[in-house]
């Protein structure tokens, strides 16, 4: 037990070291050397573990400098050496060892390549190598896998690499091409063969149809750095893999839980080994052929393991062949309907069909009513065609048989003493059950218990003038309702659209308004009396018209915000005039809607109309005719002294920008100097240009003249 | 107040558990120096070593995407099973759940500890917080550890001993070096996996990266953390198999690699997991740190 105790404490204090070294890498090299003579190979087997294990870690401490590693190799490489070669080997040992003489490699490779005259480090890291090397092929598996790591790390450092900065040797990767052609102790040409033999050791293993997953990803996770940084070699590397299939287990038939483990996760390393590379470089010049293996692999994934997610097929033999019950019903038996016994025949037996007993003693009437409604309407829809007139056709051939035999009594009883008939006549299956319900009405006299026949539903009482009106302004509300809810700035967006839009083609507010107006202007068109003038819809007559509802409707809406709605307005009105020349085309006496409408809306408005409003201008510019009549409203607003300058200068636009009416315009404006106190001055500006003789016959007043000849100069640069 | 009933369970555990201190750093550097010669005795008797084989244990890294629910509920498991274990999160943030879906709550690794988490939050709107188990979840993570670390940011192999000593599950996790990964979503385990290969082994350490696909939310990482100890428990029990078998003996460290055909026999232990939990479907792989 002594022992025991002294080997625990040994360890427990070797554990003190440890977490001393680790809190600061500065005692890495006082305690390597310290415990060397503890661990060596002489030492208790746990102690070697420790000692392997803690000098596997010391070599991948990331905090230890690389400076130091190396000097501590020297020591290191012997204890190394003695692990492996030794009698009694442990595998937790060599793994460990293994592990730490991967990391060790690139260093003492790099300080053999620069100080060649130090040949005993290196033969030692030689004797380890071949060591290692020997012991590939017939190690356990985790320390093979260790030794798949440790053949990579060589295989990295025996090819040539990149020289990114030949200025500054301790930056650079470490590899083949730091050593000198001549270099006494590492020939290079000698290593990189060495390195492209274990390549193909290396590479086996995706050759092996057993498929060790353990190797297979352990390799495929190790060799991504060789991809990438040693060109020389990668596309053997890539080629070798994307030959390899992952699916290969699977395609041995059935998969216990394990298998399907390594299928699975060789499947998904190889897909993240391509992916990373791709990511890392998606120029390469494999990018494309990578993504297309990606993609088969994909499909692969599918063919494997669709198949063990299939239903085993149906046997080709039922398990019982002699149970008629078990046997696959591939069809309905055809119809070998029983012959008729002789003799008279009940109203069950006429109608039985099946030989089967079972069905035949089967009680309808224990079906409760409410499901017998359920299940009736299904079942018709189900009926075979074929199998309903096969049926009837057999019943119909009894029938006549027995019409035709001496036993017409037996039928004509069958079917007048209908209370026994049809109590039997409930003895029959789903199929007799639709029979009976067509004979029913013949058999009997009772009404039928299941109501047959179309169900009509009565005619709506018919409606009163008042309901018609009353229900026809509710659904013009509700279109209203729609322009109300829907988009408020829609309306002002359509610009953009150009001549692409289609008017009303979706469903914003602009939309609506015009699915309004044209139900208004067009869709009664022609249909209602041309004779009734319903345009100004004041009259409130007594049948109801869609369209004056409308147009009513739409009146009050634009008016209660015709700052905001002008132009709902516009578009209204335009589809009116549209309107009235399309029906003026058909019908040359038809009464138009427009001039009304326009009169009515602007009469609507001008009360509201402050004296700089741009409304009246919209408007008259706007809309799409305007009349006489139009005019001498406008011309009525300038008894307002106020709002003058705001009749002129819309008829002065008009002037301007609407040649086709400037003739009446000017005339209205002759009207307004001759007949209109208040708007004389404002008149004779523009007549000045436009009609002077009118000013010259008058009586001039000498303000309008002086104040003419520079108006005109203005109205000139201005036109 | 109410409290994670399993926070106090994990720290009486916790507390049950904790190992006698490390021996006394008396054995400083002139003490290792002058070791050899007092321990050379010890080297006359190299066998007759028993101690209880479970005095092994694998390390193991449990992996989500923002190191809080999933990750968190292994951490603590495997950790009140006494295994060494660390923990990470693969996203580019910590998100937590916020008022809506559309605003989490998002922290930076490292750098933000769940202590300061839970203050804000708490702070931020208690009764939402509380009922969606956030506030609970961060209160045992503080018992945890200090805060959530990103896996992409470790660096493998450097000692954690100062800076997450009082962990939970730190003990024997100090050099910074796994066995075992086990990540909460495929996501996750492509991150690491693909991380890995980013990094080139600069170790040369195998590990075993594990994915067991745990919904997250706290039902599914209750019954998740279950799974991973129970995967857990199997892969140390045939490691420790292992190295009993092969005639060694008397090991209570930490460390120790001697698992030799540990390796080989881990797709037989993950496919009688998955027969027994099906619904946590599994990946793994062998890779390097």
């Amino acid at each position: 037990m002594a022992a025991n105790d002294s080997s625990e404490s040994t360890i427990s204090r070797l554990e003190g070291a440890r977490k001393l070294a680790l809190s600061d890498s500065v005692h890495y090299p006082a305690i390597v050397q310290g415990v060397a003579p503890i661990i060596g190979q002489g030492a208790a087997l746990d102690l070697r573990r420790w000692g392997a294990d803690f000098l596997a870690e010391t070599y991948a401490s990331p905090a230890f400098a690389v400076e130091e590693k190396v000097k501590l190799s020297f020591a290191a490489l012997p204890i190394l050496k003695a692990y492996l070669e030794a009698d009694d080997q442990d595998d937790a040992v060599v793994k460990s060892s293994v592990q730490a003489a991967t990391s060790m490699y690139p260093l003492v490779f790099r300080h053999t390549i620069y100080t060649p005259t130090d040949i005993t480090t290196w033969q030692n890291m030689a004797a380890i190598k071949s060591s290692i090397l020997r012991r590939m092929d017939s190690a356990a598996p985790g320390v093979k896998l260790c030794c798949t790591k440790f053949i990579q790390r060589v295989i990295q450092m025996q090819t040539p690499g990149v020289i990114s900065d030949p200025r500054r040797p301790d930056q650079n990767e470490i590899s083949l091409s730091l050593v000198p052609r001549d270099h006494p102790l590492i020939p290079p040409s000698t290593l990189e063969a060495e390195a492209l033999g274990l390549l193909d050791r290396l590479l086996d293993v995706f050759q092996n149809p057993a498929g060790d997953a353990l190797q297979v990803t352990a390799t495929l996770n190790s060799v991504g750095v060789l991809v990438r940084t040693r060109a020389s070699i990668a596309n053997r590397i890539l080629n070798t893999i994307l030959s390899f299939d992952p699916f290969r287990l699977a395609y041995s038939g059935t998969m216990d839980a394990k298998t399907k483990v390594m299928v699975k996760s060789m499947e998904r390393t190889l897909k993240a080994f391509l992916i990373n590379l791709n990511k890392r470089n998606p120029t390469n010049p494999m990018a494309g052929r990578i993504q297309g293996h990606l993609d088969r692999l994909a499909q692969m994934h599918n063919d494997a393991f669709d198949t063990t997610g299939r239903k085993r097929a149906a046997p080709l033999e039922p398990p019982d062949g002699l149970d008629p019950s078990k046997r696959q019903r591939l069809a309905i038996d055809a119809f070998g309907a029983p012959a008729l016994p002789p003799g008279p025949v009940s109203m069950a037996q006429l109608f039985t069909l099946t030989a089967d007993d079972t069905t035949k003693g089967f009680n309808v009437q224990t079906i409760p009513f409410n499901m017998v409604n359920r299940i009736v309407v299904p079942l018709l829809v189900s009926v075979n065609q074929d199998q309903l007139t096969n049926a009837v056709s057999i019943v119909k051939q009894r029938l006549q048989d027995l019409s035709g035999s001496s036993s017409a009594t037996a039928i004509a009883q069958a079917l007048t003493g209908a209370g026994q008939g049809l109590d039997n006549g409930t003895n029959a299956a789903s199929d007799q059950l639709m029979n009976r319900m067509e004979a029913g009405p013949v058999a009997t006299d009772r009404p039928p218990e299941v109501p047959t026949g179309p169900f009509i539903i009565p005619q709506p009482p018919p409606m009163e003038d008042y309901e018609v009106t009353d229900f026809g302004k509710e659904m013009v509300l509700r279109i209203f309702g729609m322009v109300e809810t829907s988009g408020e700035t829609a309306l002002f967006k359509m610009p953009t659209k150009g001549f692409n839009r289609v008017a009303g083609s979706n469903y914003d507010r602009d939309g609506w308004v015009t699915i309004a107006v044209r139900l208004a202007t067009r869709t009664t068109t022609g249909l209602e009396a041309s004779g009734v003038k319903e345009e100004d819809g004041s009259s409130g007559g007594p049948a109801f018209s869609l369209a004056t509802e409308i147009r009513n409707v739409l009146h009050q809406y634009v008016l209660s915000d015709f700052r905001r709605r002008i132009g709902v307005a516009i578009s209204w009105l335009n589809e009116e005039w549209y309107n009235d020349r399309m029906r003026s085309r058909s019908d040359a006496d038809a009464a138009g809607s427009y001039d009304g409408l326009v009169l009515r809306l602007l009469d609507g408005m001008l009360p509201y109309l402050d004296a700089k409003d741009k409304v009246l201008i919209r408007f008259l510019s706007e809309v799409p005719a305007v009349g006489p009549a139009l005019l001498e409203r406008v011309k009525r607003l300038a008894v307002d002294p106020e709002r003058v300058a705001l009749a002129v200068n819309a008829i002065h636009y008009l002037v301007l920008f609407r040649p086709p009416v400037r003739e009446i315009c000017i005339d209205a404006l002759e009207d307004l100097w001759h007949n209109y106190e208040d708007a004389r001055g404002a008149s004779a500006k523009v007549l000045a240009k436009w009609r002077p003789e009118v000013l010259g016959e008058a009586a001039p007043q000498a303000k309008v003249e002086e104040a003419k000849p520079e108006v005109a100069a203005k109205m000139e640069v201005a036109a | 107040m109410s409290t994670d009933p399993r926070l106090a369970r994990a720290r009486q555990a916790a507390a049950s558990a904790t190992p006698p201190p490390p021996p006394p750093p008396a054995t400083g550097v002139p003490d290792t120096t002058t070791q050899p010669i007092a321990l050379d005795g010890a080297n006359d008797a190299k066998d007759a070593d028993v101690s209880p084989p479970e005095s092994f244990k694998l390390r193991f890294c449990t992996v989500c995407a923002s190191n809080n629910n999933r990750s968190m509920e292994g951490h603590l498991r495997l950790s009140a099973a006494n295994y060494p274990v660390i923990s990470f999160g693969t996203g580019s943030l910590v998100r937590l759940p916020g008022p809506s879906i559309s605003q989490p709550n998002v922290y930076n690794f490292n750098t933000s500890s769940y202590e300061t988490m839970y203050n804000e939050l708490d702070s931020k709107d208690p009764r939402l917080y509380r009922a969606n188990g956030i506030l609970n979840m961060l209160e045992r993570n503080k018992g945890i550890k200090w805060g959530p670390e990103r896996f992409q940011d470790w660096k493998v192999g450097a000692p954690r001993i100062p800076k997450h000593e009082s962990d939970q599950g730190s003990r024997g996790s100090e050099a910074g070096t796994v066995d075992v990964i086990i990540t909460c979503e495929e996501r996750c385990w492509d991150a690491v996996v693909d991380d890995l290969l980013n990094r080139g082994s600069p170790l040369n350490r195998p590990v075993h990266v594990f994915n067991v696909d745990i919904k997250d939310s706290h039902e599914e990482a209750l019954v998740g953390g279950k799974a991973i100890v129970d995967l857990a428990d199997n892969l140390n029990n045939a490691a420790n198999a292992e190295r009993v078998a092969h005639g060694s003996e008397g090991w209570n460290a930490t460390s120790g690699l001697g698992r030799q055909s540990f390796d080989s026999r881990v797709p037989d232990i993950l496919g009688e997991w998955q027969e027994r939990w099906p619904q946590f479907p599994a990946l793994w792989t062998l890779a390097w740190l």
